[in-house]
């Protein structure tokens, strides 16, 4: 397994929960998740903490198809079957890597398609369940 | 800095070698080497660079010990240079550089991996070692995944179609079926590799390079002195490395890998060349879409029309450049760390004129090794003296 520890995950929890970002104060990059140095200015510790809205537009995706999810993911896949997986343009004008969930990733998802995060069980390591976002569809 | 030739180059038999384990596997390849220089003995070599991520962790510290024990050569410097599927890439950059230092005359680099025999479960863990572990993975993300982002994207863009992908594993799988090393020595049919299962969309199993146990080998020599040696060395006249952000969606283009956009630049500034002096070219075409991304990044192209080169048939034995006459990762194997320095053996042939699908008179070739999903490439150009 992607193995990630107890400590390590939580260190990351308001990412994986919450989508904090750290907005640069000296030449407003936003990096997520935050950084020591800035990856634009180079600056340190000049990240103030915002919380991402959690919504964007498909930028591009995959499906996994059956059998080749990694194995914390396999009891997932072999309930669900294939899954896709995207990395997403948030409204504010960064870039992430997200499953996408509640849509049939052969029939709904397609490049630009409006989605938006959803906090949901990841997997299970360690008999703790990890938590984090998964991203779907916004129906208008 | 001192000029630096290549004067022979090995590599094991690619494919399921089961039971065989590293050192075996680096025995063949360094001892193919060995056999094309009547007279130069082991004691001569001077350092030994390693490329493995030692894929499974059965050796993953100091397995260059291990290595150099095998080949009976314990007691001289040696490294494991690990940067995932571009580790002999770096490890042949670190032996280049120890030679035209003036460090080293003679060294050898090359690379091991061992990857059949390992539970399903283990293997695709090791797969995801390479890539960003904390957000990435969490999202359920694997390997071919990633490249089938950088498809999905490059489709969007630039109108590449599925058929272009197909093609490159057509291509190399034909190529593979004269060469007796490669795992794969049969042909597909464009039909066969259109329709197979798929495991990243719009990747199918026919876009994925295998899984392959294997071993390569050169040895290096300053120039002046590889004249005691041998009648044909094959000069490195130009050697380039980049790195980039090692998770996808952290890079500024997802059709494109800026590490190897470098790394070429580089390159072809110290050979004093350019892309259309290349007569012959190994790229690491892990996945069909990163051979398309290969020709855009190298400069065989223009961005966005590696699609377009493929299905005009112009990197086929026939046309202006041919790529991967040794039948690529997708079809000759790729056993991660020793992938670099096996691209090496096929230039080196080449340019001697001893390869099995030889490109007539060929004088300059390069090769193409990435890291990862392109967190890390080398390109390295040599020419026939
Ligand atoms: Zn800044």
């Amino acid at each position: 397994m992607a193995h990630v520890s107890i400590p390590k995950y939580w260190k990351a929890l308001p990412q994986k929960y919450r989508l904090v970002a750290g907005k640069c104060s000296n030449c407003g990059e936003l990096n997520f998740p935050p950084t020591t140095l800035c990856k634009k200015c180079g600056q340190e510790n000049t990240q103030k903490h915002i919380e991402l809205k959690g919504k964007g537009t498909v930028y591009t995706y995959t499906i996994i198809g059956r059998g080749g999810a990694p194995p914390e993911f396999a009891k997932m896949q072999k309930k669900c079957g294939p899954y896709a997986i995207a990395i997403v343009e948030l409204e504010e004008g960064l870039k992430i890597n997200v499953q996408l969930t509640d849509c049939d990733p052969f029939k709904d998802v397609n490049i630009g398609m409006k989605v938006s995060a959803v906090f949901r069980r990841i997997y299970e390591q360690e008999n703790v369940i990890r938590y984090g976002l998964k991203f779907r569809p916004i129906i208008e | 800095m001192r000029r630096v030739g290549i004067i022979a180059a090995g590599e094991s038999k690619f494919g399921a070698r089961v039971g065989m384990e590293y050192e075996e596997l680096f025995v063949e390849a360094f001892l193919e080497a060995m056999g094309q220089v009547d007279n130069l003995e082991s004691k001569d070599i001077q350092e030994a660079f390693v490329g493995s991520l030692a894929f499974g962790g059965s050796q993953l510290g100091n397995m260059s010990a291990l290595v150099v024990d095998s080949v009976n050569l314990i007691g001289i410097p040696a490294s494991r240079v690990e940067n995932a599927c571009g580790s002999s890439g770096y490890a042949l950059r670190y032996a280049i550089m120890s030679i035209a230092s003036g460090i080293n005359d003679i060294v050898i680099a090359g690379g091991v991996e061992k990857m059949q025999d390992i539970s399903k479960a283990t293997r695709l863990y090791w797969f995801g070692v390479a890539g960003d572990i904390k957000w990435e993975r969490l999202s359920g993300m694997t390997f071919p995944g990633n490249y089938a982002l950088m498809a999905t994207r490059h489709m969007k863009e630039f109108g590449t179609k599925k058929e272009a992908l197909s093609s490159v594993a057509v291509k190399n799988h034909d190529f593979a079926s004269r060469n007796p090393k490669a795992q794969f020595q049969r042909k597909i049919t464009l039909e066969q590799a259109m329709n197979a299962p798929i495991v990243a969309y719009p990747l199918n199993i026919y876009d994925c390079c295998p899984i392959t146990d294997g071993a390569s080998c050169v040895i290096l020599c300053d120039l002046e002195i590889a004249k005691k040696y041998t009648d044909t060395p094959i000069e490195i006249v130009g050697f380039g490395a980049g790195t980039d952000h090692l998770a996808l969606y952290q890079r500024e283009s997802i059709t494109r890998i800026d590490a190897a956009v470098k790394a070429s630049k580089m390159a072809f500034k110290m050979a004093n060349l350019q892309p259309k002096d290349i007569e012959v070219a190994e790229v690491h075409d892990c996945f069909t879409i990163a051979e398309i991304l290969a020709y855009e990044d190298i400069g065989f192209c223009k961005k966005g029309d590696g699609g377009k080169m493929i299905l005009d048939g112009e990197t086929t034995i026939h046309g202006r450049i041919p790529v991967n006459t040794g039948g690529g990762l997708k079809a000759k194997g790729h056993p991660i760390g020793a992938t670099g320095t096996a691209q090496i053996y096929e230039i080196f042939k080449q340019l001697r004129g001893e390869h099995e699908n030889q490109v007539h008179d060929a004088t300059i070739g390069l090769t193409h090794n990435v890291g990862g999903t392109g967190s890390a490439c080398t390109v390295t150009i040599l020419r026939r003296v």
